[in-house]
């Protein structure tokens, strides 16, 4: 995937797309729902009102954020699979620096405003320090990142909710929610009227995708980490120091992952509840970076793809009495047929569609999948 | 591996387990525990049972791996496992009473349908060269949105009904022995199943022809299809083995000890295929040392009814992450030392 062109890394990304839509109806259809209905609802969900388009523009807000998180990563040859774990983190030390704080500083504004900024910076700092684990895990045990951010996720749910239920949680309140924020502690709703989108928050993710794309493409640090990821000896070679990479790929990550979680805590919530109810950011965006070959710019269409399969799911959910975790198992057919591109290449061979193509198992498999298998 | 590599990798396994095993006695010795009452019949029932569904997967998981796959959706295939075990049981009673015949209709059909599900992992992965570790990831993301949406269909919600599960296998008279009788003949089928499967699967994987061409695959494909062996059916093989067994692994959960589905959250499988492939890892590829491994992952996830039936409330939400912690001390300690060489390559034969 990271070797193709970018006309084809597009092609292959609307057809698994396409495809993941195609199967999913599928599944409809066989669990006796009507298709067509399934497919229209989705996208007037998505798309068909200004509310839906809010919502789908704040799903894409956080899908967006989280993707560029993976992406840090993913591009740098490391799999963070753990950006919903530094996700819950991040926003919960949002929550505790905002609760903590409040009580100090004069209400107001220009208090909120402080607030705000306080509570974003604690969550980029829990969640770079929480990201650099498995980080310093991988550099210095050889332990596979993989499997240590994931056990980092149930980690992170675990111990934030014990915290939530026995010293946040209001006297006599019935859920482990912790008291609310002050009302002036969030972000202004501009454009669309919504207590729970503003187009502040999108512009925070885009400035985000612009700020990561600049420091991956055009500083030293960016330029350390993208070799690393491509050529990992040739990295070495000229300098870069493999084990500090990965600690800084991670969290560097990992800080984008703590913003995600501040903005959620913030512009969604106002408050910080059990993050086992939370939505799983965290691991759709490993579908939106993937879908846009690991590209911090790719991941904004992305991001609001898969924003706008989400709020069409959602509303499929509450309208149709099929249930939205089937528009999460579309997302993860999209994921594997992202991951076989070979599968497009063929059919593209096969149909005579794909115009110049090189042999299979030329370049192909050296790449990502055998960087992985060697470094363990 | 030479003699070096495995005796540092044998010192390290060694020392990892020793370090989980202090830190237990730790929490035990901090928490003032009485040691004896924590290690009960009941304690070791409880942990066997724990145990099997790791075991099994991860002995699949070793399999593929070996032979050169790594199968990273072992969690995932355990999920459908659990769902397709439960909802085929469910649906061959007719909704109505179901009896072991069903439960047992219902585990084989987990590990038929997982098996072709594998298959077609096996294809995508071996075939089109999918990249393992993204495809394994897909898996676990198509089943925990597929196999709510499945339940739903069936049932109306995410989660089934209580249902019953499979019943102890009780040979008269031995089992009336005190410890051992309970322990070894009044048990589940499907703790003495995984106990038959782990010493298959050693001796099929070190001293038949099968087991050589699996580890071939995965160290020396080249030398393997010289010798005119087709490499890709032997990982075919192995990849649809860690696929059936992780299909059992997901039906021991839900309809073996459990009481039906539960598909809210991440579901009952509950990152056990994750642990699973640590358990293998550290077993160091062996089907005995995973089994090794299961059993200490599953005496730490069932330290939280052993500490409630003494009385020590530790929180709940805390003790259930023991495995997780476990897992992460392990792959600390022990790391990824010695994996087969050719893991993660597409094998492209020169036809």
């Amino acid at each position: 995937m990271l070797r193709a062109s970018v006309l084809e890394r597009f092609a292959i990304a609307v057809a698994s797309t396409l495809l993941a839509l195609l199967l999913g109806s599928g599944v409809v259809a066989a669990a006796g729902y009507d298709p067509v209905v399934f497919l229209s609802s989705l996208f007037y969900g998505a798309f068909g009102s200004v509310s839906n388009v809010a919502f789908t523009l704040r799903q894409s807000t956080m899908l967006i954020l989280a993707g560029v998180a993976v992406a840090i990563a993913f591009r740098s040859g490391v799999f963070n699979i753990g950006v919903q774990g530094q996700f819950v983190v991040g926003g919960f030390a949002t929550a505790l620096t905002v609760l903590f704080l409040a009580p100090m500083l004069p209400s107001g504004t220009a208090a909120g405003f402080a607030l705000v900024v306080f509570g974003t910076v604690a969550a980029i700092v829990a969640g770079g320090a929480y990201a650099a684990l498995p980080g310093l895990m991988k550099a210095y045990a050889d332990a596979n990142e993989v499997i240590t951010t994931i056990m980092l996720n149930f980690i992170a749910t675990g111990v934030v909710f014990f915290f939530l239920d026995s010293y946040l949680r209001p006297q006599g309140a019935a859920a482990p929610n912790t008291e609310p924020f002050p009302a002036y502690v969030g972000f202004p709703s501009l454009v669309f009227d919504s207590g729970s989108f503003s187009v502040l928050g999108l512009a925070v993710a885009l400035l985000t995708v612009v700020v990561v794309a600049v420091v991956m493409a055009r500083t030293r640090l960016g330029y350390d980490l993208v070799t690393s990821g491509y050529q990992e000896p040739a990295a070495a070679y000229s300098g870069v120091d493999p084990k500090r990479t990965v600690v800084t790929t991670m969290t560097f990550s990992g800080m984008v992952a703590g913003l995600t979680g501040a903005i959620f805590t913030i512009m969604i919530l106002g408050y910080y509840s059990d993050p086992a109810t939370f939505p799983t950011f965290g691991f759709d965006a490993i579908a939106v970076s993937l879908l846009a070959a690991n590209n911090p710019l790719g991941v904004v269409p992305a991001g609001i793809l898969f924003g706008g399969l989400d709020a069409g799911g959602q509303y499929i959910g509450f309208t149709l009495d099929v249930p939205a975790e089937l528009v999460d198992g579309v997302v993860g057919l999209v994921v594997l047929f992202v991951a076989t591109p070979e599968l497009f290449r063929m059919a593209a061979r096969r149909t005579g569609l794909g115009g110049r193509y090189r042999e299979s198992g030329e370049g192909q498999t050296g790449g990502e999948t055998g960087a992985d298998g060697e470094e363990r | 591996m030479s003699v070096g590599d495995f005796s540092t990798r044998t010192r390290r396994t060694v020392g990892a387990g020793t370090v989980v095993l202090a830190l237990l006695v730790a929490v035990a010795y901090a928490l003032d525990l009485p040691g004896a009452e924590l290690v009960t019949v009941g304690a070791v029932e409880r942990t066997l049972r724990s145990a099997t569904p790791i075991a099994l997967a991860a002995i699949g998981g070793l399999y593929a791996e070996k032979s050169g796959v790594f199968n990273i959706g072992l969690e995932g295939f355990m999920i459908f496992g659990a769902l397709v075990a439960a909802a085929s049981a469910w649906l061959v009673s007719g909704s109505g009473t179901i009896t072991q015949g069903h439960l047992w209709f219902g585990i084989v059909s987990a590990v038929v349908v997982c098996a072709l599900l594998t298959t077609i992992f096996a294809v995508l992965t071996i075939r089109y060269e999918a990249d393992q570790i993204v495809a394994g990831l897909a898996v676990w993301f198509i089943a925990l949105g597929f196999g709510p949406f499945t339940a739903t269909v069936v049932w109306g919600g995410v989660s089934s009904p209580v249902l019953p599960n499979v019943n102890n296998v009780t040979v008269p008279v031995l089992a009336e022995i005190p410890v051992l009788g309970r322990l070894l003949f009044d048990v589940s089928p499907l703790v003495l199943l995984t106990v038959l499967v782990t010493a298959a699967a050693w001796v099929v994987l070190y001293r038949t022809k099968f087991g050589y061409w699996v580890q071939a695959a995965g160290e020396n494909p080249q030398a393997l299809d010289t010798a005119g062996v087709d490499v890709k059916r032997v990982r075919y093989a192995t990849v649809i083995l860690s696929g059936a067994l992780s299909g059992l692994a997901g039906a021991t959960l839900s309809i073996g000890f459990g009481s039906g589905f539960t598909g809210t959250g991440v579901t009952m499988v509950d990152g056990r295929g994750w642990i699973a492939i640590v358990a293998y890892l550290f077993g160091n590829y062996n089907p005995v040392g995973a089994f090794g491994a299961s059993l200490l992952f599953g005496a730490t996830d069932m330290l939280q009814i052993q500490f409630q039936t003494i009385g020590i409330s530790l929180p709940g939400s805390l003790v259930g992450l023991f495995p997780y912690v476990a897992v992460l001390v392990v792959l600390a300690l022990v790391g990824y030392t010695r994996v087969p060489a050719a893991v993660g390559e597409p094998y492209e034969s020169e036809e």
